[in-house]
C-alpha cells in the first residue's frame, strides 16, 4: 500500500500536479498548524468523523466552525450538503442554531441529497464550479464512499480552489481505518465546556463549544511520507469562538478531568 | 452708555437724516420721533448672508463670507463671462437690488483692495491701467480704518497723527510694526499686492462643471430633465479629456429669487456616461426629492459640477468587484444545475422569521427564486453571545425523554434518550416559550433548557406544561442538540 501511495505521488510530482497547489492554507491554532503544516488546505477533501455516534453534532460543529472561517476569509458563499437521512437520524440543521454558530444565513445554501451517490456529485459539481467558498458535505450510507470517490472529490477541490469538508456521521469510531484520498482526517469529540458561574450556586451554565479533535491522517502537500509531528494518539481540546469565528485551544488547566479521561492513546494500550 | 440700545444698521433714508451706525436708540428716538427701530437678529442676518453667498456661486465658485455683512467673490477669470468687471458689477448689483438689497461693491486686484474700495471709495472698480505705484496712491488718501484693522488701533493711530494710509505707508515699517502690530503692516503689504491674501472659499471649486443660464426662467420638471441631459453631455466631455469618471455628482439649481438647491448623487464606479448619470438623477428625483427642487419662481441656472472625479483606468477594487460578480454569476449556474437535477425544493435558502416556536423560527425557499431577501437579517438576537443559544440541529419530531429531578417542576438531574442515560453536569434554563395563544388556543407552554452532560454533549430540553397549572405530570422532551 505504501509502496503503491508513493508511487502515485511520484507521479504526480513528475506531472507538475503537486507543484501547481496554491498555498491558501487557513490557520487554526498553534498546536493544528504544526501538525497540519501550516494550517489547514483550502482547496483539498477533509474528512470529519465523529469519535462516538453520540458526538454527530460535535463533528458537524467543528465542520460548521471550519466553513464559517472560510467564508469568511474568502467572502463568499458556503453550499451544505446533506443526505436526506442524515437530517432524519441527527435532526434538521437549525437556522438559529447555525446564526448563533458564527454562521452568515444569507451566504448558506442548503442542498438535500436523496443517496449517497447524488450527493457526492452535487459536491464534485459544487467544488469544479468555483463559486462557493466552501463546500460542505453530510454523508450517511458509506457504501459508496471509496478511494475513486475521495479521489474525486479531491481533484475537484483543487480545480474549484475551494475546500471540501466531508462530514462522516455514520463512520464514528473508524477513523482509523478509513482508508481514502483526503488531505486531512479528524475525529471529533465534544467535549465538556467552561461552564459559567450559576447564580443560584448549584450546577454551571453550559459555555462555548468545545471539542476534543484527533489529527488521525494529514498528507501535508508534499507527500514525503507521514508529515513530522503528527501523533495520530494526541487530542487537541478546541473551543470555538463564534463571534470571532476563532478556534482556542483552552489552557490544559479547564479539561483536567477529560484529558485524563482520553488520556494519550499509547499510554492506555501498555495498561 | 454700555447697556444703551444701539443702532446696529441704518438704510438710506435713515442717512440721510444723519443717523449713523453706533448712535444710541434713545438719542436717534430724540432727533427723530417717527423712527422705525427693528431688534437686530444676528443668527437670521447670519443665515441670510449664507443664502446670498450661495446664490452668488453663479458667478464664481470661490465664493468667502467676510464678517457679519460681507461677502468676498474671487472672480479671476470670471468676469469676461458678464462683458466685462463693469459688466459683472453691474449685473450683480441688479440682481441684488431685484431682492431688495442695497450693495457697496468694490472689484481691485486683491482682496484687501477690494475690501477698502468698497466701503471707503467712490469708485468701485479701479481703473484700467492702474497697477504698481499709481495702484497704491490709489488708497492713500482713504482713512486708516480701510485696512481693516480694530477701531481701537484705528484711534491710537489718529492720535499719532496718522490718519490716512498714505501717512502710513510714507514712513518706515520698523516703528509702526513696533508700535500698532506686525498685523498692520502685513494688511497694508495685502493691499498693495505685495503679499498674497486669499480667500477662503465655502466650497471647493469643482474639477469639473458644465451650466446653462436661461433667459426667461424654467419651471417645469420637463424642461429641467432635457437640460440635464445636455449638462451631463457637456460633464462627460471634459471628464473625457481627462480620462476621469464621476464619482459624485451635484447638480446645483439657482432660482430667481436668489434660492440654491443642490442635489447630490454617488455613483458605485466613475462614470463618464451622459446618460448614467442623468438617469441617477431621474431616479433621485422620482424617488421622493422632487420637492427638494420647487422650482419657486423659476430657475435661470442649472450647473452640473463633478465633486468626486477618477481615473476610469481599472483599479484593483474593479478587478475585485469583476471577480465577484463572476464568482456571483457562478452560483447561480451551479443552483440552477443543481435545482434541475435534484428539484428545486431540495436547493434552498434560509432565512430567519420573528416567531417564537423554534420550529417555526426559519423558513426555506428555493433558491433558484433569486437572492434571499434581507429581511431575517435585523433578527440578531441569536447572534454569538457567550454560548449558543439555539442548538445547531433540530429535531422535527421532538424525542421524548424520561427524566429525574430533584422537586417536580425543577431542572433535570440526569435524563434517558435513546435508551442512553446521561448525567446533567451543567444546566441553563428556563427559556420559556409559548405558543401564540391567538392560533394554538391550549398549547402547552414549554420551558426550555440547555443541558450539558458529564462527557460534554450539550442537548435542548424542555418541558411542556406548566406544572401545577397546566398539567400535573410535566413530560419532558428533547428538541436539539448544540455541538
Amino acid at each position: 500500500m505504501a509502496h503503491l501511495r508513493r508511487a502515485v505521488e511520484e507521479i504526480e510530482a513528475r506531472s507538475g500536479l503537486a507543484e501547481t497547489r496554491a498555498s491558501s492554507r487557513l490557520s487554526l491554532t498553534r498546536a493544528l498548524d504544526r501538525m497540519l503544516g501550516g494550517g489547514l488546505a483550502g482547496d483539498a477533501l477533509h474528512e470529519i468523523t465523529p469519535a462516538t455516534p453520540s458526538d454527530g453534532a460535535a463533528a458537524m460543529g467543528f465542520a460548521l466552525g471550519l466553513a464559517a472561517r472560510f467564508m469568511k476569509e474568502r467572502s463568499a458563499a458556503g453550499l451544505i450538503l446533506a443526505e436526506d437521512f442524515a437530517a432524519r437520524d441527527m435532526g434538521a440543521l437549525h437556522g438559529p442554531g447555525l446564526v448563533a454558530h458564527g454562521l452568515e444565513l444569507s451566504r448558506l445554501v442548503f442542498v438535500r441529497a436523496p443517496d449517497a451517490r447524488s450527493l457526492f456529485q452535487a459536491m464534485e459539481e459544487a467544488l469544479k464550479s468555483g463559486a462557493p467558498a466552501v463546500v460542505v458535505g453530510e454523508v450517511w450510507r458509506l457504501k459508496s464512499y471509496d478511494l475513486a470517490v475521495s479521489r474525486r472529490l479531491n481533484l475537484a477541490a483543487r480545480t474549484g480552489g475551494a475546500p471540501a469538508l466531508l462530514v462522516q456521521a455514520s463512520a464514528y469510531g473508524a477513523a482509523d481505518r478509513i482508508s481514502s484520498a483526503a488531505e486531512t482526517r479528524f475525529e471529533i469529540a465534544a467535549a465538556p465546556s467552561a461552564h459559567g458561574a450559576s447564580a443560584s450556586g448549584g450546577r454551571g451554565l453550559p459555555g462555548r463549544p468545545a471539542f476534543a479533535a484527533r489529527l488521525v491522517k494529514s498528507r501535508l502537500g508534499s507527500g514525503q511520507g507521514p508529515p513530522v509531528g503528527l501523533d495520530t494518539a494526541r487530542t487537541i481540546r478546541l473551543t470555538w469562538r463564534s463571534e470571532d469565528k476563532q478556534f482556542d485551544e483552552p489552557a490544559i488547566s479547564l479539561s483536567l478531568v477529560a484529558a485524563s479521561g482520553d488520556g494519550p492513546r499509547a499510554a492506555r494500550a501498555s495498561h | 452708555m454700555k447697556n444703551a440700545r444701539r443702532l446696529v444698521g441704518v438704510d438710506i433714508n435713515a442717512t440721510r437724516l444723519g443717523l449713523s451706525v453706533g448712535l444710541s436708540l434713545a438719542d436717534a428716538r430724540a432727533r427723530h420721533p417717527a423712527l422705525i427701530a427693528i431688534d437686530a437678529d444676528p443668527a437670521a442676518e447670519a443665515k441670510l448672508l449664507e443664502r446670498l453667498a450661495d446664490s452668488c456661486a453663479r458667478y464664481t465658485p470661490l465664493v468667502a463670507l467676510d464678517g457679519r455683512d460681507g461677502l468676498m467673490l474671487d472672480v479671476s477669470g470670471v468676469a469676461h463671462l458678464f462683458g466685462g468687471e463693469e459688466g459683472l458689477v453691474e449685473e450683480i448689483e441688479a440682481r441684488f437690488a431685484r431682492q431688495g438689497f442695497t450693495l457697496a461693491l468694490g472689484l481691485a486686484d486683491n482682496p484687501r483692495g477690494a475690501w477698502a474700495l468698497a466701503r471707503y471709495a467712490r469708485h468701485r472698480i479701479v481703473p484700467a491701467g492702474f497697477s504698481g505705484k499709481p495702484f497704491a496712491k490709489l488708497f492713500h488718501e482713504m482713512p486708516v480704518a480701510a485696512l481693516g484693522i480694530e477701531a481701537a488701533v484705528a484711534a491710537d493711530m489718529a492720535r499719532a497723527g496718522l490718519r490716512r494710509i498714505g501717512d502710513l505707508a510714507m514712513r518706515p515699517r520698523a516703528p509702526i510694526a513696533a508700535r500698532f502690530g506686525a498685523d498692520v503692516i502685513a494688511r497694508l503689504d495685502a493691499l498693495h499686492g505685495l503679499a498674497r491674501d486669499a480667500i477662503s472659499p465655502r466650497f471647493a471649486a469643482p474639477d469639473f462643471s458644465a451650466e446653462r443660464r436661461f433667459a426667461s426662467p424654467i419651471a417645469h420638471v420637463d424642461a429641467l430633465m432635457a437640460t440635464l441631459a445636455k449638462l451631463a453631455d457637456d460633464l462627460v466631455v471634459l471628464l473625457e479629456r481627462r480620462e476621469k469618471g464621476a464619482r459624485f455628482v451635484e447638480l446645483s439649481l439657482y432660482r430667481v429669487d436668489g434660492d440654491v438647491r443642490r442635489i447630490r448623487v454617488g455613483a458605485g464606479r466613475p462614470l463618464n456616461e451622459a446618460r448614467a448619470i442623468a438617469r441617477l438623477f431621474a431616479e433621485r428625483l422620482a424617488g421622493g426629492a422632487e420637492d427638494e427642487i420647487d422650482a419657486g419662481f423659476g430657475i435661470d441656472l442649472m450647473r452640473l459640477s463633478c465633486l468626486v472625479a477618477e481615473p476610469l483606468a481599472p483599479s484593483q477594487s474593479e478587478f475585485e468587484r469583476a471577480f465577484e460578480a463572476e464568482r456571483a454569476a457562478k452560483l447561480a449556474d451551479l443552483l440552477d444545475r443543481l435545482s434541475a437535477r435534484l428539484g428545486p425544493s431540495r436547493v434552498t435558502r434560509q432565512t430567519l422569521v420573528d416567531a417564537h416556536l423554534p420550529e417555526q423560527a426559519v423558513v426555506a425557499a428555493p433558491a433558484v427564486k433569486g437572492e434571499m431577501r434581507a429581511r431575517g437579517e435585523g433578527l440578531d438576537i441569536y447572534a454569538a453571545r457567550e454560548a449558543p443559544s439555539r442548538p445547531l440541529r433540530l429535531f422535527e419530531w421532538p424525542e421524548p425523554i424520561e427524566t429525574l429531578a430533584e422537586i417536580p417542576d425543577g431542572p433535570p438531574l440526569r435524563f434517558r434518550w435513546r435508551r442512553v442515560l446521561h448525567e446533567v453536569a451543567a444546566i441553563e434554563g428556563p427559556e420559556r416559550i409559548a405558543a401564540p395563544w391567538w392560533r394554538h388556543a391550549g398549547a402547552p407552554t414549554r420551558d426550555y433548557f440547555r443541558a450539558e452532560d458529564a462527557t460534554g454533549r450539550r442537548y435542548w430540553l424542555y418541558r411542556e406544561g406548566l406544572y401545577g397549572r397546566e398539567t400535573m405530570r410535566a413530560k419532558w422532551f428533547l428538541h436539539g442538540v448544540f455541538a
